[in-house]
């Protein structure tokens, strides 16, 4: 349940704070996308990184397969 | 007859003392929900931290029991169906108009520490007055339980934040720049200070510093633009979006509290009084052997309460503390009080100090008279030792209030013991505020003081203090207790 506040809110007061939630929700957007665009960056970042490592991780075993194949 | 109940303006119930017990009878519809506050982390954080009173709700029993007290029916006929829920008893209430601003700083604290982790659980603050808080010692605890409520999720607005401006912020920036002590807003203000008053106040320097800007100018010019008659500024907004109404909430939460760290009072220097410790009029010797008389007294009669009147930084509060005494340190001069804050909880002792001129001790407030009892009310025979000590000279010669009403009213106060210091019209300090009036107590010594005693309290022993026109006197109560 929801009780409605008794105690007197204040006009001015109450109007300043809802100029400055819409503000404030103005820097949530802006982190959000921050956050957003950063992780996009961090993902490729972490994707090319695992493929590098892949890479480096199966070349020792593909020359094993070749010079096995050689023998 | 009960006094009114001294807390009746929640619609989710009201709260009142009843043979020494705190009860809060809460509606049918609020039960639920204190009861589902009381289960959450933050509440048992809170509570087992000491900063929240501790609070159960009666059997159905014991209620029964209480619905034989005829007093306790008014009470029960404005809940029908409700719930009675019991606290724990502050022993010596202290209210916003007795405290230094060191105390309504840290109650300011304690506030947006509760509004912020009970936000993290769901819940709010319906309401952030001083009122809400008391002080155990020197460490504030939250008692007004019904204050929380559940809260929407998505709504981005908290209510009590034009209050909690109000009651604290404002306070303690008239308080900062102006000097104006905090008993004189809230004698005569309950709900605080509005931005409009301190307005006028500001230069216009002032009404156009960042922090004042928003705490004062925006929202006085704001009130002033808007209609008065437009309701839709007080409707209930829900955003679409819960994540971001909550980083609204934490948001105005952390420039509360940037404010209130702004406003946190310094440590006087120099007031009146607080460099009396270092100005008095004793020797080493002299200072030593009253020390000793105290302690011995205490150690004697190992009182449990103990109100310190006149107690300036607190030295024989301390002295009473360390003996294991719950003290109440009372001083004229809220710089002092402030003092003894500080020095209380630096050191972790259970001193409560309040600002209280004993001549003039704070009414009776509120409705009815009945919200905060006065002074005496709350200290009549609430205590087992009173200590006056370099006080009663200010009493005879600047208020002019006869000696047999000054033990009198120990009297009153004291269950047990009284240390007094007795001054002689000869000593210095005496005769620096007769200023020319010296006739008026010539007739008091020693032998008159002692007449004077014998009428309310026998003398277990007495010492004249080396060097000085000073003798203190271990007092008991005669005719046990109040």
């Amino acid at each position: 349940m929801i009780i409605v506040a008794y105690i007197d809110p204040g006009m001015g007061a109450l109007i300043w704070q809802t100029i400055t939630a819409a503000f404030v929700g103005l820097i949530f957007y802006l982190k959000k996308t921050r956050r957003w665009i950063v992780n996009g960056f961090r993902k490729m970042f972490q994707r090319g990184q695992k493929a590098a490592t892949l890479t480096a991780n199966k070349t020792p075993a593909a020359e094993v397969e070749a010079k096995t194949e050689v023998r | 007859m009960l006094p009114p109940a001294p807390s009746f303006r929640d619609p989710a119930g009201c709260c009142l003392v009843f043979n020494q017990r705190v009860l809060r009878f809460v509606t049918v519809e609020a039960v639920p929900e204190l009861e589902k506050f009381l289960q959450t982390d933050c509440a048992r954080r809170f509570i087992a931290g000491k900063r929240f009173i501790s609070t159960r709700r009666l059997a159905d029993v014991e209620t029964a029991r209480l619905r034989a007290a005829p007093e306790l029916l008014p009470a029960f006929n404005a809940q029908p169906g409700g719930a009675v829920f019991e606290h724990e008893r502050v022993s010596f209430p202290g209210y916003p108009h007795e405290w230094p601003p060191e105390m309504l700083w840290a109650a300011g604290q304690l506030t947006l520490e509760l509004a912020r982790a009970a936000l993290a659980e769901g819940f709010g603050l319906k309401d952030a007055t001083p009122r809400n808080i008391l002080f155990r010692g020197s460490e504030p605890v939250f008692v007004d339980a019904l204050s929380l409520e559940h809260r929407h999720p998505a709504d981005p607005i908290w209510k009590a934040h034009a209050q909690f401006v109000r009651t604290f912020l404002l306070p303690l920036l008239a308080h900062r720049r102006w000097g104006l002590p905090l008993a004189d807003i809230f004698t005569v203000r309950r709900d605080g200070i509005e931005p409009e008053e301190v307005y006028r106040f500001c230069s216009l320097w002032e009404k156009l510093m960042p922090r004042m800007l928003a705490l004062v100018s925006i929202p006085t010019w704001l009130s002033r633009i808007a209609s008065p008659d437009n309701q839709k500024v007080y409707q209930p907004r829900v955003l679409a979006n819960a994540d971001k109404a909550q980083f609204i909430l934490k948001s105005l939460f952390k420039r509360l509290e940037r404010t209130l760290n702004w406003l946190e009072p310094v440590a006087q220097k120099r007031s009146g009084w607080s460099d009396y410790m270092d100005t008095h009029s004793y020797d080493d010797p002299a200072f030593a052997a009253k020390e000793e008389f105290v302690r011995e007294a205490l150690n004697e009669f190992r009182p449990a309460r103990v109100l310190d009147v006149g107690a300036n930084t607190g030295h024989f509060s301390v002295l009473a503390a360390q003996a294991g005494a719950e003290v109440v340190a009372v001083d004229s001069d809220a710089a002092c009080a402030g003092a003894i804050w500080r020095r209380a909880r630096e050191k972790r002792l259970n001193i409560l100090p309040l600002v209280v001129d004993l001549a003039r001790p704070s009414p009776a407030l509120g409705w009815h008279n009945g919200e905060c009892p006065s002074f005496l009310n709350r200290a009549t025979g609430a205590f087992d030792g009173v200590l006056m000590l370099a006080l009663i000279h200010h009493l005879l010669v600047t208020e002019r209030i006869p000696l047999e009403e000054i033990l009198r009213l120990a009297y009153e106060v004291t269950n047990l013991l009284l240390v007094i210091e007795f001054i002689e019209p000869r000593d210095k300090m005496f005769q620096r505020l007769t200023r020319g009036r010296e006739s008026l107590h010539a007739p008091l010594n020693a032998a008159a003081f002692e007449r004077a005693c014998a009428a309310h309290f026998e003398i277990v022993r007495s010492l004249a203090l080396p060097g000085t026109e000073r003798r203190m006197y271990c007092l008991r109560r005669k005719g046990g207790v109040n």
